[in-house]
């Protein structure tokens, strides 16, 4: 009997509840910010220029690398610029981004043809609908689907498909929203990716206290593949690995992917846009957004176009009006971002609008171990702390630094309320970089010693050569001495046979 | 007994023998790279070996900055100096850009390049390969058309590095 649980973890009040979880469809924004990077690491490249008009649905940029998705135009209109602005993201830095002015009309691109039965399409095709769809996991890492999905297109590595519809982050509700409102369109969708994977089992994992979303999902259920699981609201259950560890008793290993033991985990939501993409032909151009924290009086789901800005949504929700502190994502794994002026991405799930309050004083770290308790992935902060903050990122990566999956229960329990989570991601972005500086001046050594290898050799090919020359040259004067004494010699004999002849 | 241990000691030492100088390498490790040769060494490995041949002081290379004297203080066990700022003054990580408009394609940069980063053929126009650039600013000078310029690294959203200063005071 699996145990349903993990070591660590902590239960955290949700403070913003609700009574009935509804989804507000948004009036359309006035003009969309679609940054051409969704992940940093990869970079579209626009297929639109500025002036042009576009339609909803049609592909503004695309990538050419397998890997990343393109993106669509998520409101018909005119593209004003191609320029850097501002995202939600905790450097502050700008993005290229491609901004479109609504025309208030709406107007779609001509569908794809909607399939009847996709039971006819192998396996591959939908998995390339997929990716045209441009989806990527929505859940927060935004990791794209097709990619998750692809390698199964190909082999029968997938044996169970968990469908992520925890949602444990506090005071988050969309994806409880999407399950209570659309069930049918959740199950469609993990029949799909039954379809496409060959999977034997999908199981979908919900918290014993969203019962109302499980009630409505087993309403659909007739596929006897599909069976749904309750697990205890505890935090940091949504994680993949820890969702494995509670549901199937399985670890995945350090380093390791859940597709090693035959799982592939995907969001609700994701599920859901997989549906749009292969049964509809809809590209992602909307999605669910949470609006919530002590700063507004009517937390609600918000069904919101794509790039629109943070304040387009978040005025609905009645904010008060005090200096209100914004953050994209949960309380616990969200970040924090500087103004309401950027665009909702596809893995913006809630937008936090909080009054400020006081901070905390942050005081000296009295070793009483709770953070190592809480701890779910079984790190130990503690130690890491120390270690971060003294940037030896070397020592903190034998104790598995990268491991921590940046969850912040230990700054949640900290007595000291010392922010232990942002020295960790801190030291890990402060890790990458030294690496990367490393492969830099590495490679800087590797090219200068071998340009002075170069050069030396050219040297002495050079010298050898002329050397070479110079010996043949002198060999060719000598022959031709030697010529013109035969011929000297030739010609004594004529002049001598003359004179013999005259005489 | 003694023969067999002076023997296995004897194999040990042919083994086990290090090729070249372990300190030079390790010196070699801190240094930046770059190639500029601001040290008045060719290059970060010729300066190196001055530092382990005792001929150079550790605080000649601006590059490096006061974090590499601290770092080779500490390698080599003595007192840690400020750096010398007659050697130039330490500057942000910059890469080499090249005017492809006023390039006359003379190829001169080319031979300057410590670690071969330019690409481009006589009377053609010659570009940089930015990720092999380590910003020595050696090309800079011999550019008959002034076409290079140096352009400093701004973070991106891959390479951000949060700050911590902020954090120790309140949460």
């Amino acid at each position: 009997m699996p145990t349903k649980s993990y070591n660590g973890g902590i239960v955290v009040p949700n403070l913003y509840r609700v009574e009935s979880v509804g989804i507000i469809t948004v009036s359309l924004p006035n003009k969309v910010v679609l940054p051409l990077n969704e992940r940093v690491t990869d970079k579209a490249v626009p297929c639109v220029s500025v002036g042009e008009r576009v339609l909803t649905g049609q592909v503004i940029a695309t990538n050419k690398d397998y890997d990343s998705v393109p993106i669509h135009a998520t409101i018909s209109g005119q593209v004003t610029a191609i320029d850097d602005q501002l995202i939600a993201h905790k450097s502050g830095l700008k993005t290229r981004c491609i901004t479109i002015q609504s025309d208030g009309k709406d107007e779609w691109i001509e569908q794809q043809d909607t399939i009847d039965n996709y039971l006819n399409l192998a396996p591959s095709v939908l998995i390339n609908k997929i990716r045209q769809a441009g989806i990527v996991g929505m859940g927060g890492a935004g990791f794209p689907a097709h990619l998750k999905l692809g390698l199964l297109g190909l082999s029968n590595l997938c044996k169970t498909i968990i469908v992520n519809g925890t949602e444990c982050e506090p005071g988050i509700m969309c994806d409880d929203a999407l399950m209570q409102n659309y069930p049918e369109k959740i199950i469609s969708g993990v029949e799909v990716m039954l379809h496409i994977s060959g999977a034997e089992r999908a199981i979908i994992a919900i918290e014993n206290d969203k019962i109302d979303a499980h009630n409505a999902l087993l309403q659909y259920i007739s596929d006897e593949r599909i069976s749904t699981e309750l697990i205890p609201t505890k935090y940091t259950s949504g994680s993949e690995k820890l969702l494995i560890k509670a549901l199937l008793n399985k670890e995945i290993p350090s380093g390791g992917f859940a597709i090693d033991e035959g799982i592939v985990c995907q969001n609700v939501s994701t599920v859901s846009a997989i549906y749009d993409a292969v049964v509809d032909g809809k590209p992602l151009v909307s999605r669910i957004v949470t609006v919530t924290g002590s700063g507004v009086s009517s937390p609600d789901n918000y069904d919101v176009r794509l790039g629109s800005y943070f304040e387009h949504i978040v005025s609905l929700a009645k904010p008060s009006n005090e200096k209100h502190s914004i953050r994209m994502g949960g309380m616990m794994m969200g970040t924090d971002v500087a103004t309401m002026s950027v665009p909702i991405s596809k893995i913006c799930n809630c937008i936090f609008v909080n009054n400020v309050a006081p901070k905390y004083d942050v005081k000296e770290c009295i070793r009483c171990g709770s953070c190592n308790q809480v701890c779910p992935v079984d790190l130990l902060p503690q130690q890491l702390y120390w270690y971060s903050k003294s940037e030896n990122t070397e020592k903190a990566s034998d104790y598995n630094l990268l491991d921590c999956i940046e969850c912040g229960c230990c700054s949640y329990v900290c007595p000291s309320h010392i922010p232990l989570v942002d020295y960790f991601s801190f030291a890990k972005a402060l890790h990458r970089k030294n690496i990367e500086d490393k492969r830099r001046t590495d490679a800087a050594r590797e090219r200068f010693e071998y340009r002075e290898f170069r050069l030396e050799r050219n040297n002495k090919e050079r010298t050898e050569m002329m050397e070479a020359k110079k010996k043949a040259i002198k060999e060719k004067m000598a022959n031709e001495k030697g010529q013109k004494d035969k011929i000297a010699a030739a010609m004594d004999r004529v002049n001598k046979n003359k004179e013999d002849n005259a005489q | 007994m003694a023969l067999l241990l002076g023997l296995i000691l004897g194999y040990a030492a042919i083994k086990f023998k290090v090729k070249g100088n372990p300190l030079i390498d390790q010196i070699d490790a801190i240094l930046p790279q770059t190639q500029c040769g601001q040290c008045d060494y060719p290059g970060c490995r010729p300066y190196a070996e001055a530092i382990a041949n005792g001929e150079a002081q550790i605080n000649q290379c601006p590059p490096g900055g006061q974090d590499g004297v601290d770092a080779l203080a500490e390698l080599l066990n003595v007192e840690t100096m400020t750096i010398n700022d007659e050697h130039g003054e330490t500057k942000p990580k910059r890469v080499a850009v090249v005017d492809e408009s006023v390039c006359i394609g003379c190829t001169l940069c080319i031979q300057a390049c410590p670690v071969d980063a330019f690409v481009g053929a006589s009377k053609v126009m010659t570009t940089v390969i930015a990720d092999e650039c380590t910003g020595c600013d050696l090309c800079i000078p011999v550019c008959p058309v002034d076409c290079i310029d140096m352009v400093e690294l701004k973070p991106t959203l891959r390479n951000f590095v949060p700050d911590i200063g902020e954090l120790a005071n309140a949460y």
